[in-house]
């Protein structure tokens, strides 16, 4: 194997490019640690042991508000895998160009990844497999340490949070600003407009299941007007 | 209890499906038309996620006309697609918001 030694400065670039991209997660963290301590299903521990046992927000979200409402542990469950099966894809990307890297990093970047995470890797380009992966971790890292903290802070202090504060328009800025800068080309904007309209219209399917739909076409909507518009050229 | 279980369960499917292909490596080998797919997840599953959640419960109508979310949401897109800048994004983004609100939208 290569060497693949810590690299500080890819490390450090992780850090720096996962730090405005937990902005908005610190609102919707704090308001997550308050409707954890409100829960009269999910105790305030185990509700914050989420941010680590599953590391995903809006998952998060939806668990405890189901077990609030008596739902049965397989259809929350269910609702979990739905909600997080894009990560299957983000899997089957970051896999095809991360090259021959230790045990000990499948293991951690898996953990560790989220849409974030795999925003910051997509937008790294051409780079050696070193350095990609020290930025996964340095993102990952950051990541995972503020969500903990931040909804621990949201049990304490969360109600400073003021009622109308725009938690989920916050979310939707910072993944519509990834989403422009993942768009690179005509086909992606493509992909992106389908993707969109999809999730849409099936926003009253199960949660989860409309972003998954939307990503598959819309990927392949995308490769098919790429090649499409290639031969046109 | 249950909290801890569907927590547990559901955070070992969630780890299993983001190591999906990372844990196995080479292992798997995705045939070679999956190639131009993955190039597109990206911009689709970003898409998919800010779409919804700016839209709202009304869906296409809120479009026309516009509500203070979608303005806010366009002006952070026009303003990342010039500058590439995450943070100024997001300034703009709740900066547009709260005027558009403040002007009845």
């Amino acid at each position: 194997m290569a060497d693949l030694s810590f690299d500080r400065g890819a490390f450090g670039r992780g850090v720096r490019s996962a730090l405005p991209l937990m902005v908005p997660p610190v609102p919707f963290g704090l308001a997550l640690g308050l409707i954890i301590t409100e829960s009269e299903a999910v105790g305030t521990f185990v509700g914050w042991a989420s941010s680590w046992v599953l590391f995903a927000g809006s998952a998060q979200l939806v668990a405890v508000e189901l077990l609030d409402e008596g739902a049965a542990a397989a259809v929350i469950i269910a609702t979990i895998v739905m909600i997080n099966a894009r990560h299957i894809v983000y899997s089957a990307v970051v896999n095809a160009r991360i090259g021959a890297v230790p045990g000990w990093f499948r293991l951690l970047g898996s953990y560790w990844l989220t849409d974030q995470v795999f925003a910051i890797d997509e937008m790294q380009g051409e780079i050696g497999t070193r350095q990609r992966m020290w930025t996964m971790l340095g993102a990952g890292f950051t990541m995972w340490s503020i969500w903990n903290a931040v909804v621990l802070a949201g049990v304490f202090v969360g109600d400073l949070l003021p009622d109308d504060f725009p938690v989920g328009f916050i979310v939707a800025v910072l993944f519509g600003g990834l989403m422009v800068l993942a768009t690179r080309n005509r086909p992606g904007v493509a992909a992106a407009i389908v993707g969109g309209l999809i999730a849409v219209g099936a926003r009253d399917l199960p949660p989860g299941t409309g972003v998954l739909i939307a990503i598959i076409v819309g990927a392949a909507v995308g490769a098919a007007l790429e090649r499409r518009w290639e031969r046109a050229e | 209890m249950s909290a801890w279980i569907v927590f547990g369960v559901g955070g070992l499917f969630t780890y299993l499906m983001r190591g999906s292909f990372l844990l196995l490596g080479d292992r798997v080998r995705l045939p070679a038309w999956t190639e131009a797919p993955l190039r597109y997840v990206a911009p689709a599953a970003f898409a998919a996620i800010t779409v919804p959640a700016t839209l709202g419960d009304e869906g296409l109508p809120a479009l026309a006309p516009p509500t203070a979310e979608v303005i806010g949401v366009a002006a952070a897109g026009f303003v990342v697609w010039r500058t590439r800048n995450i943070p100024l994004c997001l300034l703009v983004g709740v900066v547009v918001l709260g005027l558009a609100g403040w002007i009845g939208l």
